[in-house]
C-alpha cells in the first residue's frame, strides 16, 4: 500500500479509529497494529508476507537463545543462523539475477559456452529495509547491547510496524521495541503535528517529486540520444531533487503516521544538500542507513582503529556495499565507490590541506559538495554505463553537438526548484521544521499547510511508487 | 503556535478553497467524468476470465471504442459485449493477450484502423506500448491498486477536480497538466504537438461516447483534426509485413481452438479518409490481409446504410450515429450468421 493512495487514507482512518477506541487493551492494540501491518504489506503481494514471518520467527528464536546462551560458540551459531537467513533472502530475491548474469559473463570470458535464462524473481517490497532492521536486533543481542524483546508480539511488531516497514527509517530495537512495552497514545499536539508531517511528506512526494521533477528526469535519463550539456545537467539536477523529495517524503510520512499513534521514529534526513563535505552528507542523508552501515559494517571492518590504510579500505568497502544495498547493478556499486572515494579524499584534505569553515566559504563548500553528489546521481539513475558515460560527457562538454530535448520552461522550472531547495537546505541546516514552526504564527503556518494540502489535491497524483521501495 | 487552532484554520481554508476550485471549473463548463484509465480496462478484462462461447469481445483502437455503443449492441444481439478497445493503440497486443493468456473461444470483433493496425510490432512504439501497458497492468494489478480504483470511482463521479486523466488531455485540470501546457519558445526545435482535448465521456462499464461539444463546436472539432494530422505527418511508415505476420499467428491459433474472429473497418471521413485511402489503401492493406486468412469481415464502404456516415472530427462517430452504426452492424452480422453464438444467429 502506498501512502499517496486512497486505500491508505481509508486504512489509516480505520486503524486510528480502532487504535483510539476504548474497547481494546494495549496488548490488543498491538495485535491490531501487527495485523494492520500485515494487511498493509499483503495488499501488494500477499504470499510475500511469508518472508516477513520467516524473518520474524528466525530472529525471535535467535534472540531468545542469545539471551540465555553463554557458550560463545553456540552464540556465534545463532547469530550466523540469523544472518544467513536474512542475507540469503536478500541474495536470492534481490541479487539472484545479478549474480547469475555476472556468473554467465565470467564463464563466457574464460571460453565456456554457458547461457542462463533470467530467473525473473519478484523483488519483495522493502526487503532491504526489514532484513537490515531485524538483523540489527540479533547482532545487538549477540553483542549484549540490548535485552531481548519481552514478548513475541513486541518483536513481530518491531519487524513489521507499517509506517516504516517498506522504506524506513531503519529503526534499532532499543529505540522501537521499548516503546511497545507501555501503552502509547499521542497527545493532541503530537497527533496534529503528525498530521502536519504527513502533509509535508505527501507534498514532497506527490507535488515536488512526481509532479514537478520526475518528468524532466525521466525524459533525460530515458533518452537514447547524446544530449546537450544543459539538458544533461537539468536532468541530473531534477533527479537529485526528485530522489530527495521522494525518499525524504516517505520518511516524513512514516514519522508523522507513527507520531499519530504516539510512537516516535528517528529523523532520516537533515537538509542533506547543504552538507559541508561528505562525512557531513552521510550524517544528513538516509541517516538510519548510514548509521547502520557505520555500526554493523564500518566499525567491525576495523573503522579507524587500525591505521590509515585499513581505515580507507573499511570506508571504501562500506560504501561499495552501501551502493550494492541500493540495487543489484554495477552502476550502484560505482555510485557507492564514488562516495567512498569522496570520503577518502575528504580525509586526505583534512590531513594535508586543513582549513577553517567560515560563513563565507561554507556556501561554496556546500555547493561543491552538492555538485559532486550530482555526479554520483548519474550512476544511480542511469540504466547502464553507456547512458551514464554519455551523460557525463554531455555535462562536462566533452560532447558539444548534443541534442536539446528539454523545453525552456522545463529548464526554468527545474532551475528555480533546485535553487530554492538548495537555499532552503542552507537556511535550515542548523535548525528543524519544529523549531521554525514554533517561531511561526498560527495563521502563517495554517496558510502554508493549506497551500500544501490544496496542491496535493490539485496534483492528484497517479499513485506513483516511491523510488526506495525497490531497494 | 497553537496546533489545534492551526488545524481548524487549515480545515476551514481547505474546505473553502476546494469548494471554490470545484465551483470555478464547473462554471467553466466542466462536469464530473470518469477517467479512461488502465484500471477501467483491467476491470473489463477481468470479464474475459469468465466469458463463454456465447460472449463477444471488441478489440481495436478508438474507432472500435467510440463507434460501438454497448447498450445498442446488447439490444440487438442480446449479448452485452466486453469492450477492450484502446485509444491510439494497435489491436495486436490485446489479441495476443486473449489468445495466449485465456481459454476464450467465443467471438472477437477486431476493429481495423489501418494506421494503427499496420503500424508496428516494436514493443517500445507508442501504439503498441499504450495497449501493452494496459495488458501488463491487468496482469500485475495489486489488491492495493484495485481498492484505490474502486475508492476513486465515487470521487470521479462527483468531483470535477478529479479530472487528471492518465491520457494527459490538454484540458485536464491537475497540476501536471497545467505545467505541461506552459511553453516558452521552442528550444528543442521539434514540431510542438497541437493541444489534444478530451472528446469522449466514458462510463463505468467502459462505453465511450463523443462529447456534445465535439459535435456542436466546429472549432473544437478542428482542434482534434489538427491532432490527427500531426500524428499522420509524424507517423513512421507502416510495417505491413511484420504486423500481418504477427496477426496471422494469433488469429490462426484462436481459430484453431474454435474461436470466431470477425474483422470490421469502422468509418472515417474528410481528410483522414483521404489520407487513409492514399497511404493505406483498402486494396493494398485491408483486402490483402483478408486474402491470407478466411474470416468474416465488414468494411463500412460495402454497406449502403453505413457508407454515408460523417465523423465530426473525421475519425469517430457522434453518439447518435454510433448508436445507429452499432445497431445496423449488428443486424448485418446476424443476417450474415457471423456469430458462433447460436442464440444470436
Amino acid at each position: 500500500m502506498l501512502f499517496n493512495s486512497l486505500s491508505f487514507i481509508v486504512f489509516l482512518v480505520i486503524v486510528l479509529g480502532l487504535y483510539y477506541s476504548k474497547i481494546f487493551s494495549w496488548t490488543s492494540k498491538k495485535r491490531l497494529l501487527l495485523l494492520a501491518s500485515y494487511i498493509f504489506y499483503g495488499m501488494w503481494n500477499p504470499p510475500l508476507v511469508i518472508l516477513l514471518w520467516i524473518s520474524t520467527m528466525v530472529d525471535w528464536t535467535a534472540g531468545k537463545r542469545l539471551a540465555v546462551e553463554v557458550n560463545q560458540k553456540k552464540r556465534k551459531l545463532w547469530l550466523l543462523l540469523s544472518m544467513c537467513v536474512n542475507l540469503s533472502f536478500l541474495a536470492f530475491f534481490k541479487y539472484g539475477d545479478f549474480f547469475l548474469e555476472n556468473f554467465t559473463v565470467l564463464v563466457n570470458s574464460v571460453g565456456i559456452d554457458f547461457q542462463a535464462r533470467p530467473m525473473d524473481i519478484i523483488l519483495p517490497m522493502g526487503i532491504s529495509f526489514y532484513t537490515f532492521q531485524t538483523m540489527s536486533y540479533t547482532i545487538d543481542m549477540y553483542k549484549g547491547k540490548i535485552e531481548r524483546a519481552r514478548t513475541f508480539l513486541d518483536f513481530a511488531l518491531y519487524v513489521t510496524f507499517f509506517p516504516q516497514l517498506v522504506a524506513g527509517p531503519i529503526v534499532r530495537a532499543k529505540d522501537l521495541i521499548t516503546q511497545f512495552y507501555e501503552p502509547k497514545k499521542a497527545t493532541v499536539n503530537q497527533f496534529v503535528w503528525g498530521l502536519f508531517l504527513l502533509t509535508i511528506g505527501l507534498f514532497q512526494k506527490v507535488v515536488m517529486a512526481d509532479t514537478l521533477l520526475s518528468g524532466t528526469a525521466d525524459s533525460v535519463f530515458g533518452s537514447d540520444k547524446l544530449l546537450h550539456g544543459v539538458d544533461a545537467w537539468i536532468g541530473t539536477l531534477a533527479f537529485s531533487g526528485q530522489i530527495f523529495f521522494d525518499f525524504a517524503g516517505y520518511s516524513t510520512c512514516a514519522i508523522g503516521i507513527a507520531l499519530m499513534l504516539g510512537i516516535i521514529l528517528p529523523d532520516n534526513f537533515r537538509y542533506p544538500y547543504a552538507s559541508l563535505g561528505f562525512s557531513d552528507l552521510w550524517k544528513r542523508w538516509h541517516i538510519t542507513l548510514s548509521s547502520w552501515l557505520r555500526d554493523y559494517l564500518y566499525i567491525p571492518l576495523g573503522g579507524n582503529r587500525h591505521g590509515i590504510t585499513r581505515l580507507y579500505v573499511a570506508l571504501m568497502l562500506t560504501m561499495l556495499l552501501g551502493g550494492l544495498w541500493h540495487g543489484a547493478a554495477w552502476t550502484f556499486i560505482v555510485w557507492g565507490g564514488l562516495h567512498g572515494t569522496y570520503l577518502i579524499l575528504e580525509r586526505l584534505q583534512r590531513q594535508y590541506l586543513p582549513f577553517k569553515i567560515t560563513k563565507w566559504n561554507g556556501m561554496f563548500l556546500a555547493l561543491t559538495t552538492y555538485t559532486c553528489v550530482n555526479i554520483t546521481w548519474i550512476f544511480f539513475r542511469a540504466p547502464n554505463f553507456d547512458k551514464a558515460w554519455n551523460m557525463f560527457k554531455s555535462m562536462f562538454y566533452m560532447q558539444t553537438d548534443g541534442e536539446k530535448i528539454l523545453g525552456s520552461f522545463d529548464i526554468v522550472k527545474v532551475s528555480v526548484i533546485i535553487s530554492i531547495l538548495f537555499l532552503c537546505h542552507w537556511v535550515m541546516r542548523n535548525t528543524s521544521v519544529k523549531e521554525v514552526s514554533l517561531k511561526t504564527s498560527t495563521w502563517v503556518l495554517g496558510i502554508v499547510w493549506t497551500i500544501m494540502f490544496m496542491l496535493i489535491v490539485i496534483a492528484q497524483g497517479s499513485g506513483e511508487q516511491f523510488i526506495y521501495f525497490q531497494f | 503556535m497553537e496546533l489545534k487552532k492551526t488545524l481548524i484554520i487549515v480545515l476551514i481554508l481547505s474546505i473553502t478553497g476546494l469548494t471554490a476550485w470545484e465551483m470555478y471549473w464547473r462554471s467553466q463548463g466542466y462536469y464530473p467524468t470518469l477517467n479512461d484509465e488502465k484500471a477501467l480496462w483491467a476491470k473489463e478484462r477481468t470479464k474475459v476470465e469468465k466469458a463463454t462461447k456465447q460472449d463477444i469481445i471488441f478489440i481495436g483502437s478508438s474507432r472500435t471504442y467510440f463507434d460501438i455503443q454497448k447498450k445498442d449492441w446488447e439490444k440487438e444481439t442480446g449479448i452485452k459485449p466486453i469492450q477492450l478497445a484502446s485509444t491510439g493503440s494497435s489491436p495486436l497486443p490485446a489479441l495476443n493477450d486473449i489468445v495466449e493468456n485465456t481459454a476464450f473461444n467465443g467471438t472477437i470483433i477486431l476493429g481495423v484502423t489501418p494506421g494503427l493496425f499496420f503500424s508496428t510490432t516494436y514493443p517500445g512504439a507508442f501504439p503498441w506500448q499504450r495497449i501493452q501497458s494496459k495488458v501488463d497492468f491487468y496482469k500485475d494489478m495489486t489488491y492495493a491498486q484495485k481498492s484505490n480504483y474502486f475508492l476513486s470511482i465515487p470521487l470521479q463521479k462527483s468531483l470535477v477536480l478529479m479530472s487528471g486523466d492518465e491520457e494527459e488531455w490538454a484540458d485536464d485540470i491537475d497540476l501536471k497538466s497545467f505545467m505541461r501546457n506552459i511553453q516558452i519558445g521552442n528550444r528543442a526545435k521539434s514540431e510542438i504537438p497541437p493541444p489534444f482535448y478530451n472528446f469522449g465521456d466514458v462510463s463505468f462499464d467502459r462505453n465511450i461516447a463523443m462529447t456534445q461539444r465535439t459535435v456542436s463546436d466546429t472549432a473544437f472539432a478542428s482542434s482534434i483534426i489538427k491532432v490527427w494530422n500531426f500524428f499522420g505527418r509524424n507517423a513512421p511508415p507502416p510495417d505491413k509485413e511484420s504486423t500481418t505476420k504477427y496477426f496471422l499467428k494469433d488469429a490462426n491459433k484462436f481459430l484453431a481452438r474454435g474461436g470466431n474472429l470477425i474483422m470490421v473497418r469502422f468509418p472515417s471521413s474528410g481528410g483522414i479518409r483521404f489520407g487513409e485511402n492514399k497511404f493505406l489503401s483498402r486494396e493494398e492493406f485491408w483486402d490483402d490481409l483478408l486474402t491470407q486468412i478466411d474470416l468474416k469481415s465488414y468494411h463500412f464502404e460495402d454497406y449502403e446504410q453505413l457508407k454515408h456516415l460523417t465523423c465530426p472530427e473525421e475519425s469517430h462517430l457522434r453518439k447518435e450515429d454510433a448508436e445507429y452504426f452499432t445497431t445496423e452492424l449488428a443486424k448485418i452480422m446476424i443476417k450474415d450468421n457471423a456469430f458462433s453464438n447460436q442464440k444470436i444467429n
